[in-house]
């Protein structure tokens, strides 16, 4: 079995700013699920401000990471096995592009590969949203300048949510925010 | 997994209900077992106290 850390994305500033933002936002009844744990670092962070935490990934390595900080894991792709409802969803994705050339084929992989313009995962997270968010649900993102703020949140408007920036801060050579989105009520007839 | 995990639970593909089957279990949770997919006719292990709900072709199971 390789080394676990050479497996897992290890917790960097983004796990830490996506932490903080979540135990601003996280009310002690929410069943909270966190997608695409890694390390399991802001999941198990969550456990004791909440009921209830789940915590997904898709790699071996990072659910047995995170189970081993305690927190309740399912290996599966991004909520794929999830029924819901959750009140709070937390999500660090993948979000550097990515193009084919340079994709590495290993399990940190799925950690990092955002797809040739950053979003790939982010969509299909944010189309499959409605299905497990409950009615008043809150969803947390961490999105980076090189994954483009506003293309993100036009993807949201799409799916019927509504985003704002809640926190963020600066890396090298990129700007990292959390965007917060809820089901956008004003537009709820108007995208179905 | 605790038992109660299995109500937020749902097949990766079909998206029903899953049919828990526990082979060892402790105090707290299940370590060992399956969860079947009727619709589909796939199970889907939980070991080491982790269900794999990773989608897979009837074949293979």
């Amino acid at each position: 079995m390789p080394d676990m850390d050479d497996q897992v994305y290890q917790p960097e500033a983004d796990t830490f700013l996506l932490l903080r933002a979540a135990e601003r936002e996280v009310r002690p009844h929410d069943r909270v699920l966190e997608v695409g744990t890694g390390s399991g670092r802001v999941a198990a962070g969550l456990t004791k401000a909440a009921d209830s935490v789940v915590a997904t990934d898709i790699n071996p390595y990072a659910v047995l990471a995170a189970r081993s900080c305690g927190v309740e894991t399912v290996r599966c792709d991004l909520a794929a096995g999830l029924a819901g409802p959750f009140d709070l969803i937390v999500f660090n994705p993948p979000y550097l592009p990515t193009s084919p050339e340079e994709r590495i084929d290993d399990w940190l992989e799925y950690a990092l590969d955002g797809g040739p313009d950053g979003r790939w995962v982010i969509e299909r997270f944010i189309r499959d949203l409605g299905r497990i968010l409950s009615p008043y649900g809150r969803v947390l993102l961490l999105v980076s300048t090189l994954t483009g703020l506003d293309a993100v949140r036009e993807i949201f408007a799409a799916h019927g949510f509504v985003s704002f920036i809640v926190d963020e801060e600066p890396l090298e050579g990129e700007r990292l925010y959390v965007l917060r989105a809820t089901r956008d009520f004003c537009r709820i007839n108007a995208t179905g | 997994m605790r038992r109660d995990l299995l109500d937020i639970l749902c097949c990766p593909v079909c998206k029903g209900a899953l049919i828990l089957t526990v082979t060892e279990e402790n105090a707290d949770e299940i370590l060992e077992g399956s969860l079947r997919c009727e619709a589909c006719s796939v199970s889907y292990p939980i070991c080491e106290g982790i269900p794999n709900l990773l989608p897979k072709s009837p074949a293979e199971d």
